[in-house]
């Protein structure tokens, strides 16, 4: 995209968002950030040691505290129905039954949450809170532990290890990543108010609002449609926003308790521990070849930590199954509970760490062989079938994605032999891997709305996590129907809207897209309806017939047959015409599979005293089918590169195995990649629509722009340098003693 | 955050008066308002002297820096990056630029130590609760010292700026509790931690900095700031070196060599710049002096590679005291 690829454009930016000027001018409002009438403020204690039970917890002087109104903690808190018993606990799988039990798991859970008439005066009786607890042996430690925990079978072994026993090529080797942490820009925020005896409303950062109603109506045991959830504007998501975490619960607790609404807002060091993060990994992988390149077997196994209150198992080794056809392929996997908080999806789950051990070893191989790194990739990829299944893909270009990203970066000027090109005590290295992932689709509703005035609403329950889902619907609707863009508004992330899947697992807007375009079918008809009343040659139009102008609809060609809106009007008896849609995948799940893809390529520099990395320049040819809006996809993709950067060389979160202690919890010591790390990232895409996933041919894109990111970069060194590195971060130590 | 009283000042001599032996200063506050966010720092009352000398003067001998200059108005002062510009390249190298906004000169040499458990009052820190013991001894102490630390405590003082002051010879000017002015010598302020690592510096009790003193030097012309650290913005030093050259004819009249991110106070390596005074400015002389700066590192568990760190960040800097 020449506006994102080159700084010195003239072009004109592409239009911006739906929500931009709301964004920039602070109109658009983030959870925490409505004004609720008589809300009162809750600042949440949590605990000082990782494992063991409260003895007893000290109040009395917070309460004493000026404006507190109440502490909610384990001897004093509302019914909820749903942590009634152990089994109603576990049936909820909501995890940590917060303020349900004495027993610490992880250092930093809540143990009390105190409400007060503003918020300096909660965080100052927050402070006073203290607690005693009979403390019990814990382990945070992943790499000591895990070691212990047994392999099991992750899906079902293809052919056999012995076929390949004897392969001439075999590569073998470990790989760890440390734990990465979720923290988006907006924290997560909640402002719970119960609206009535059993009603509640919330204003919630989440990455979908009918998932926050499901859970919280389940909990409460109040009907769906009394959870109204409200989530407009999200300010990162990452998969941090898939769950609910204990903040949405404690409010609305609260907010029973106290029987005013109640906003509760985590700190950013909360967020290091209260909302889930990538796990810490460990895998090993075996990897044989014939002597013509063909892969003959792999052995891929993988381990991850969970809490010891959860299982999480992000599925690491899944992505064994998905790339290449291996006809002998063992895939194993185990979880290691330690006393931390539970991990959760973090952008391209599983798939982005087992992609790393994976495509780091096939590069590998390919110096073993001698061959270049693509050419073995293309000898090896399941380009025609999902392996797993057997079905025929859809639609899959990575073979496509692989020759532009090669061209645009020049990699005809890589050398095979690694160490090669110095500059002064820089290494340069060129380093390449692929991505994929399953493209899925869920059911999703929408509904379009027209006024008198000839303006049109979108709406849909999905949130807009800042992947451009509210343009996209824009676009979409502009498309469908003809109507100008500026006479197009958008509603979205609120439950009272039609229902829609949370925002994740890159299926957003391919689940909902389809809605939308229906959506807009059915206005056209309900208007050819009305319109055949005013002029016989609507009668028998076809959607397809109807085009929306600001004046008024016209029949088959612009200004034919034209009515405006004031004449239809007369027709209608409603100050509004509604189409409500909802699409949802079928018969085609059957006969196809579906990926996205993503080919990743990067040139970096090594310092060879120092052992500083920069990524000199970074590419990413993506396919996710018919993309709707290049801009906000090209913004997505470079974002999510720039995360596969700061997974490769700097993000890690560790913890202190004597005292159980998070190592650092603010943004000055846990380094994400910032502008100064990365190059302008240079995105584009196949663009080609699958013809069968939905009725725009779309696929998802959020996960692939990262999974392959970190393999590419770690081969890029190896070019460099010669030194394989294996373990995430490649921090500047471990280049200096690799 | 405790409740606290605050106070205005307008001179440094309303300041000292106000102050209780309970309360602290506040000038930007970048770090103070951390410390005070997690019940690390609990004054009882605040002193807000933002009001004093924010001036850059200069003297005959050299520059006197107003303790309240913010770091930002250091990097685009004039003065300073004709005649002493290691300085602003060191703060560039540092924080962002709305820290730096907001940051005072005085307050960048009173920071405290980034270390993790120091910030964590779960666990023990004789720095911050003397006593307890040091918990990064044989924890975590990839970001620890390799130089000078002591088993009490093996922190690293944070400062980029105090890098390029210790280089260049500077002098802290504070007036003390009896109203009095001493100048107290860049390299004395900040101190080891030996057995009272709670003591960061030598700045008597309720006194204030007033200036900082640059001397002239013939460093503007051949100097380098090099920080290497985990990303390239926002981030502490893994390792910082300050060099900077005095050549006649390519030969050195005189060098400099400092340190952050490897002891508990800025670091000069003396043995290192002396074996360069006389020397031909070359890549053998200057990894001889890297070495010898290595030399005389003693690195934990869990950073030995801070020293082959050190030594090519030196060489780099030397060289690019060259081509700067």
């Amino acid at each position: 995209m020449e506006f994102f690829d080159n700084e010195l454009s003239t072009l004109m930016p592409a239009e911006g968002r739906v929500e931009a000027i709301a964004k920039v001018t602070g109109k658009g409002k983030y959870a925490a950030e409505y004004t609720v009438p008589g809300v009162c403020y809750a600042v949440l204690v949590t605990s000082s040691i990782p494992a063991g039970t409260i003895k007893a917890i000290q109040v009395d002087k917070a309460k004493r505290a000026t404006g507190v109104i109440d502490i909610l903690y384990h001897q004093n808190k509302p019914v909820v129905p749903g942590f009634a018993d152990e089994t109603k606990i576990r049936e909820s799988r909501v995890g940590l039954p917060v303020f349900y039990t004495d027993k610490i798991y992880f250092k930093g859970q809540p143990i009390a949450l105190v409400v007060a008439e503003s918020l300096e005066e909660a965080t100052y009786a927050a402070s006073l809170i203290t607690a005693d607890y009979t403390a019990e042996v814990f382990n945070v430690d992943f790499v000591k532990t895990h070691p212990s925990i047994p392999l099991k079978a992750a899906g079902k072994e293809r052919g056999t290890v012995d076929e390949w026993s004897n392969a001439i090529h075999i590569v073998e080797a470990e790989y760890t990543i440390k734990e990465e942490v979720h923290n988006p820009m907006e924290m997560h925020a909640t402002i719970a108010e119960w609206v009535g005896d059993n009603k509640v409303k919330l204003y919630e950062k989440t990455q979908g609002v009918n998932s926050v109603q499901r859970v919280i109506s389940g909990l409460f045991s109040i009907p769906r449609e009394n959870v109204e959830v409200i989530s407009e504007f999200v300010g990162g998501g990452f998969g941090s926003g898939l769950r609910v975490w204990s903040n949405t619960l404690m409010a609305v607790m609260a907010s029973l308790q106290v029987k005013r609404p109640v906003k509760l807002m985590l700190t950013r060091p909360q967020m290091f521990s209260l909302v889930g993060y990538r796990p810490e990994s460990w895998q090993k992988i075996k990897l044989g070849a014939d002597s013509s390149g063909k892969f003959s077997g792999m052995i891929h196994q993988a381990k991850h930590t969970t809490s010891v209150f959860e299982n999480f198992n992000e599925n690491i080794t899944r992505i064994a199954r998905l790339v290449y056809d291996f006809k002998n392929l063992k895939t194993e996997s185990a979880i290691v509970p330690l006393n931390l908080g539970t991990p959760t999806w973090m952008r391209g789950p599983g798939d982005c760490t087992g992609d790393f051990a994976i495509e780091s070893a096939i590069d590998e191989l390919s110096y073993k062989l001698n061959e270049d790194p693509i050419a073995l990739r293309l000898k090896n990829i399941a380009l025609k079938n999902d392996p797993e299944s057997g079905k025929p893909w859809s639609t899959h270009f990575i073979d496509e994605c692989l020759e532009q990203g090669a061209t645009k970066i020049n990699w005809k000027n890589r050398k095979q032999t690694p160490g090669q090109v110095t500059e002064g005590d820089w290494q340069i290295g060129y380093g390449m891997a692929i991505g994929m992932w399953t493209s899925g689709r869920t059911q999703a509703s929408a509904s379009i709305v027209l006024d008198k005035s000839g303006t049109i609403i979108v709406r849909t329950a999905m949130t807009d996590i800042g992947t451009g889902t509210g343009t996209a619907m824009q676009n979409l609707a502009h498309e469908s129907l003809g109507m100008p863009k500026n006479k197009i508004k958008v509603e979205l992330g609120n439950s009272n809207l039609p229902p829609a899947p949370s925002q994740g697992g890159s299926t957003g807007l391919a689940s909902l897209g389809g809605a939308v375009m229906d959506a807009a079918t059915l206005l056209k008809q309900k208007l050819a309806t009305y319109a055949a009343a005013i002029n016989a040659q609507y009668k028998d139009a076809a959607a397809a017939d109807i085009l929306l102008s600001e004046n008024g609809i016209s029949y088959k060609q612009a200004n034919a047959q034209f009515i405006s809106y004031a004449d239809l009007w007369k027709k209608v008896d409603e100050p509004t015409i509604e189409a409500e849609a909802t699409s949802a995948p079928g018969e085609e799940r059957q006969q196809f599979a579906f990926c996205s893809s993503a080919a990743h390529f990067c040139i970096v520099r090594v310092h060879s005293k120092t052992g500083k990395v920069k990524v000199d320049r970074m590419v990413c040819v993506a396919d996710g089918g018919k993309i709707i809006n290049e801009k906000p996809a090209a913004n997505q993709v470079s974002g999510a590169a720039v995360g596969g950067i700061g997974m490769a060389l700097m993000e890690e979160q560790q913890a202190d195995v004597k005292f159980g202690s998070l190592l650092g919890n603010d943004l000055a010591g846990y380094h994400f990649a910032v502008n100064a790390d990365a190059p302008i990232i240079e995105v584009s895409f196949i663009d080609k629509p699958d013809p069968n996933i939905n009725q725009m041919g779309s696929k998802g894109l959020g996960e692939v722009g990262i999974i392959g990111c970190a393999a590419a970069i770690a081969n890029a060194i190896y070019n460099a340098t010669g030194k394989r590195l294996r373990n995430l971060p490649i921090t500047p130590d471990k280049v200096l003693l690799g | 955050m405790r409740p606290f009283n605050f106070t205005k000042v307008t001179t440094v001599k309303d300041g000292i008066t106000k102050k209780e032996d309970t309360g602290q200063y506040i000038a930007g506050g970048t770090n103070l308002l951390d410390l005070m966010k997690k019940h690390i720092a609990q004054p009882e009352m605040l002193v807000d002297i933002t009001t004093i000398s924010s001036s850059i003067k200069p003297l005959k001998t050299g520059v006197q820096i107003g303790a309240m200059v913010r770091n930002s108005t250091l990097t685009l002062d004039n003065e300073i990056l004709t005649k002493y510009p290691l300085i602003a390249k060191a703060i560039l190298a540092g924080a962002s630029p709305q820290i730096r906004n907001m940051a005072s000169t005085g307050g960048n040499l009173l920071q405290r130590t980034r270390c993790v458990y120091f910030y964590d009052v779960d666990m023990p820190c004789n720095k911050r609760e003397p006593g307890s013991g040091c918990s990064a001894l044989h924890g975590n102490n990839r970001m620890s010292a390799i130089v000078g630390w002591s088993e009490d405590c093996v922190a690293v003082h944070p400062s980029d700026l105090c890098i390029a002051l210790v280089a260049l010879d500077a002098s802290v000017k504070v007036v003390e509790k009896n109203q009095k002015e001493r100048i107290i010598p860049f390299k004395d302020f900040h101190r080891l931690p030996g057995n009272t690592p709670h003591q960061d510096n030598n700045l008597p009790a309720n006194a204030i900095i007033t200036a900082i003193e640059v001397p002239v030097n013939p460093f503007n012309k051949h100097y380098a700031y090099l920080k290497l650290r985990d990303r390239d913005s926002y981030a502490f030093a893994l390792v910082s070196v300050a060099a900077a050259l005095h050549l006649e004819n390519n030969r050195i009249v005189d060098a400099r060599l400092a340190s952050g991110g490897v002891a508990h106070k800025p670091w000069r390596w003396s043995d290192a710049e002396n074996f360069l005074k006389g020397k031909e400015a070359n890549t053998a002389n200057f990894q001889e002096a890297a070495r010898i700066a290595a030399e005389q590192t003693k690195p934990l568990e869990g950073n030995a590679f801070k020293v082959p760190m050190l030594k090519g960040a030196i060489e780099v800097a030397l060289q690019n005291c060259l081509t700067a």
